[in-house]
């Protein structure tokens, strides 16, 4: 193999100092304006071997344990950041509770990928057509974010504001994602569309339904972030056929083939829901 | 490649344009940074490099616009080389990368290459009475069509290492690529040096498709380092580069015109083909649109034909072959025309081309190639018969089902092989050709071994190393098998003969009064000595070949049945059936393993692969999160079979598979397309948006 260490070491990124801290407390006072966390890395790593992000200093939180955990607490789901996205799929109380998670994680790129990305580092990161920010987005989830001075908690309206762009400070981390309970019989659909198993999603819809008592709809790739469609949900939870409810969700999408596109997921997602 | 380790291995890294086409009119090369040991520009390749060379095909004018080594005074795409920087690590040598400064000023863009005003290739092939076969016919349909740039995304990017020894002269060099000859032969031209004083090595290499036939521009730069400095320098490819530098494939427009009577008959076909060509011309580029060209009467016996194609500068990385390499443009053109011909007739598509095919061979084609040997009717009738059943549309789907014949020129030219027996029994065989992945060591071990009567794992096959293999050509154009391997045939059989000779002067008697049998030497009278009694009473037997023949084509019928959602656009590949006729088939796994290969990217170029450069002529599919590539998922069932027509001009009745899948697929694909949208026909890659955009308007209209 190229590079055995040393002065030889083959790595791709411009040069940046390293700190692995053990607490979330060393890693708050690390991090800052040109001090990036560093969880899965499976955005980041790309972007630093193309040398498009370049901090000063790479503050690794892997081996902070307390940021890992996906538990619930009395009848909300707490998911540590740190939690790698293939805890959404794998487990149990996910798929009874919030099966929508486990659908949309099952779509996040490859196995590898979910193996080693982390759900903080999904949402933090706010890739326009990251599929993690978007079932949040329709579970209303609620975000809590830390920093060395304080702490803070953002729902997903205020969170994303554009592609890659959050409202997290630069000294501020996200630290659990706090996902309220659904009613009793809930079911979810997401359906996403790619050019090829794994890819990154062209579009998606994400579809929580509860006739007669809770009916969410969230676009991905509608727009620079995840968008809930109101007039669509309203319609859902008054009982409009999945098509209907789809034409609706599809207005967010502007018009043409992304509308035309948009309908077929949101309909498919809807259907899945038991619209 | 990379793994490749010498003692004060230094590292090299370069700077590229980020302009599509500018004059440079300042470059600053840092003084000092960690780990720099040199830099490297134009200037100081002066009397060291030249230009790389340019290969014309038979006929064609070519320009005198060879890529140079690194950009001089104007760069002419974004990703050219502009200047190397040598350091301790890559790393180290990508940081000092990021400090040499250059200045542009920035000239006119060509981007589409029927704007442009610089010619690089004209070809023009003409036979039969073209003008009065469409004055007498009664139709003539005509259409435009079109293959993209695609990038040929091998596993492993390109490299070398260099290492220069100055007590004998003599500069040896690993290259990531298909085969020593031409790297070695097109090194030794842009250095100056003699052929003798160079080593070429191609280890073990993870895929080319074409893409590795022409030696690196990067290459010859890490050989310059690599003298200059007395050290050894390595250069590894990372996936970016790979995508901007690394020369692309296609990028062919034409426009086609068919004669034909009511009753079917195609009578004269004329075609004026466009190719995008990049930059500059590369040793190889100008060939694939020659094979274009030559190819446009395909497996038809059209009587006139007249072609012209222009190949013509543009602000991209130059093109040069992928997989195909100008046959996959070829069907695709001719089964587009013809099968457009069979819904202006109203004809079955089969039919009007079960009426047209070639049957008698040789045949020499009015373009001037002589196809060899073939049997197109079964290869077309056995896709007809292993098609499913018609699909059909439904309100969520239109369906559509397309077949497409295909000739490929294969072989030609000239490989070798020497054979010898080593201690033990065991036989060696040194071959001229590389393989990158075909699988070469099984084939022509078999080859060998059926005629040296004894089990494949007894002979040892050896490639790619200048200092060592007999003299080739190389490894492209579907020809190992059928040059390579007749030269592995040839030089077993010598070595037969050479064993015979030896026995009978150990035994003193005549050569033929002796027979070979189950890998040894048999006395009429009972005597007997295997292999390995052989090279232990007469060590050091050897017999080397050479075999050179005219090219042989190869052929074949595909089929495919697609399903378009009418919702989405989206493309759906139900099935493709394979018919290929490779002559006689070696190994049928690997010759299998090529159709499905080939097919699957084929598909890839149908459904999503496309290079794509913005107006500021700005590659924008720079990386794999926007080149996208086919999946295990996206495979539809592929029905292969073989139609097994031997060509008369080798030994081994072989002629080439490597390719027939990446031919056939495309030209297939496009017509169950237009079939399923009503004969509307649009061009790959056959994206949503684009089928979605074609179904609204047909409902429009």
């Amino acid at each position: 193999m190229a590079g055995d260490g040393g002065v030889g070491a083959a790595v791709k990124p411009a040069a940046f100092e390293y700190s692995v801290p053990d607490t979330l407390e060393e890693a708050l006072e690390l991090i800052g304006a040109e001090s990036r966390p560093l969880a899965g890395g499976q955005s980041l790593v790309p972007l630093l071997n193309f040398r498009l992000a370049r901090p000063a200093r790479l503050v690794d939180v892997n081996r902070i344990p307390e940021l890992a955990y996906l538990r619930k607490d009395g009848a909300a789901l707490r998911i540590g950041a740190l939690t790698r996205q293939v805890a959404l799929e794998r487990s149990p109380l996910v798929a009874a509770e919030w099966p929508l998670l486990r659908e949309a994680t099952r779509n996040v790129g490859h196995a590898q990928i979910r193996s080693r990305g982390t759900v903080g580092g999904s949402v933090a990161h706010a890739d326009p057509t990251a599929e993690l920010p978007v079932a949040f987005t329709a579970l209303d989830a609620r975000f809590h974010l830390r920093s060395s001075s304080g702490a803070r908690t953002l729902g997903s309206e205020e969170l994303f504001r554009w592609p890659y762009t959050t409202a997290l400070a630069p000294d501020e981390m996200l630290v659990e994602i706090e996902v309220p309970p659904l009613p009793q019989g809930a079911r979810a659909g997401f359906v996403e569309h790619a050019r090829t198993h794994g890819d990154f999603a062209v579009a998606g819809a994400a579809v929580v339904l509860a006739p007669g008592r809770y009916a969410a709809v969230a676009l991905l790739g509608a727009g620079p972030k995840p968008l809930r469609a109101e007039q669509a949900e309203s319609a859902l939870l008054e009982g409009a056929p999945a098509r209907e409810v789809a034409a609706l969700a599809a207005e967010l999408a502007g018009g043409g083939y992304p509308r035309a596109l948009m309908a077929d997921l949101v309909r498919r997602a809807a259907e899945e829901a038991g619209a | 490649m990379d793994d490749i380790e010498l003692p004060g291995l230094a590292h090299l890294a370069f700077v590229r344009s980020p302009e599509a086409h500018a004059r440079v009119t300042a470059l600053k090369v840092p003084k000092d940074a960690p780990g720099l040991i040199a830099v490297l520009t134009s200037r100081d390749l002066e009397g060291l490099a030249r230009a790389l060379p340019i290969q014309a095909p038979d006929g064609a004018e070519a320009a005198d616009e060879p890529h140079p080594v690194l950009a001089g005074e104007v760069v002419r795409y974004a990703g050219e080389p502009v200047a190397a920087v040598v350091a301790e690590s890559r790393a180290l040598a990508e940081d000092a990368a990021e400090l040499v400064e250059v200045d542009y000023e920035p000239l006119e863009l060509v981007i589409d290459p029927a704007l442009s005003q610089c010619r690089l290739v004209r070809w023009r092939g003409e036979g039969g009475d073209v003008e009065g076969a469409f004055a007498a016919a009664d139709e003539v349909v005509s259409g435009r069509y079109a293959m993209p740039r695609l990038a040929a995304v091998p596993m492993e990017t390109r490299g070398a290492v260099a290492s220069y020894s100055a007590d004998d002269d003599l500069l040896t060099i690993w290259c990531s690529a298909q085969d020593t000859h031409r790297q070695h032969k097109q090194l030794a031209a842009v250095l100056g040096r003699a052929a003798e004083s160079i080593r070429v090595v191609i280890p073990d290499v993870g895929g080319a498709f074409g893409s590795k036939g022409s030696l690196a521009p990067e290459a010859a730069v890490a050989a310059v380092a690599a003298m200059n400095l007395g050290r050894p320098v390595k250069w590894t490819e990372d996936r970016f580069e790979n995508f901007v530098g690394a020369y692309q494939g296609r990028g062919v427009q034409a426009d086609v015109e068919l004669a034909l009577t009511s009753g079917g008959r195609m009578l004269a076909l004329r075609a004026h083909i466009v190719a995008d060509l990049g930059a500059y011309l590369l040793p190889t580029t100008a060939i694939p649109p020659h094979t274009t060209g030559m190819l446009m009467t395909g497996c038809y016996d059209i009587p006139a034909a007249r072609v012209e194609v222009v190949g013509m500068r543009t602000n991209k990385v130059p093109t040069g072959p992928y997989r195909g390499a100008g046959r996959p443009e070829a069907a695709y053109f001719v089964e587009s025309v013809v099968d457009d011909g069979a819904r202006r007739l109203g004809m079955e598509p089969v039919e009007l081309r079960r009426r047209n095919l070639v049957s008698r061979f040789p045949h020499p084609s009015p373009l001037g190639w002589t196809y060899d040997s073939g049997d197109y009717r079964r290869c077309l009738d056995l896709a007809v018969e292993l098609a499913g059943p018609q699909p059909q549309p439904n309100g969520e789907w239109l369906a559509g089902r397309g077949v497409a014949m295909y000739v490929e020129r294969a072989g030609g030219q000239f490989e070798s092989a020497r054979a010898s027996l080593e201690s033990g029994g065991s036989v060696s065989i040194a071959s001229s050709t590389s393989p990158h992945g075909q699988g070469h060591d099984t084939t022509f071990a078999q080859i060998a071994a059926e005629r040296l009567q004894v089990e494949p794992d007894r002979v040892k096959l050896s490639f790619s190393d200048s200092a060592v293999s007999p003299a080739g050509i190389g490894t492209f154009a579907s020809r190992s098998v059928a040059m390579g391997g007749s030269a592995v045939a040839l030089a077993a059989e010598a070595l037969v003969d050479r064993c015979r000779r030896a026995a009978a002067e150990l035994w003193s008697l005549a050569p033929e009064e002796l027979s070979w049998d189950a890998g040894g030497v048999l006395s009429a009278s009972g005597r007997s000595l295997s292999l390995g009694e052989l090279a232990a009473a007469a060590p050091g037997l050897e017999a080397e070949a050479r075999f050179e023949s005219d090219l042989v084509f190869s052929s074949g019928a595909y089929h495919a049945d697609v399903e378009i959602e009418r919702a989405t656009g989206q493309l759906s590949i139900k099935r493709v059936v394979a018919v290929d006729d490779a002559g006689t088939i070696v190994n049928p796994l690997l010759a299998e393993g090529q159709v499905l290969g080939g097919t699957a990217q084929g598909l890839g170029q149908c459904l999503v692969e496309e290079v794509i450069y913005n107006e500021e002529a700005q590659p924008t599919t720079a990386s794999f999160a926007h080149y996208s590539l086919l999946t295990a998922a996206e495979m539809p069932p592929i029905a292969t079979a073989f139609v097994e027509s031997p060509t008369p001009l080798n030994p081994l009745g072989a002629k080439g598979i490597g390719e027939g899948g990446a031919i056939g697929t495309p030209a297939a694909v496009g017509n169950a397309v237009a079939d399923a949208l009503g004969g509307r026909r649009l061009d790959p890659p056959y994206t949503e948006e684009k089928l979605w955009l074609a179904m609204e308007e047909s409902v429009q209209r």
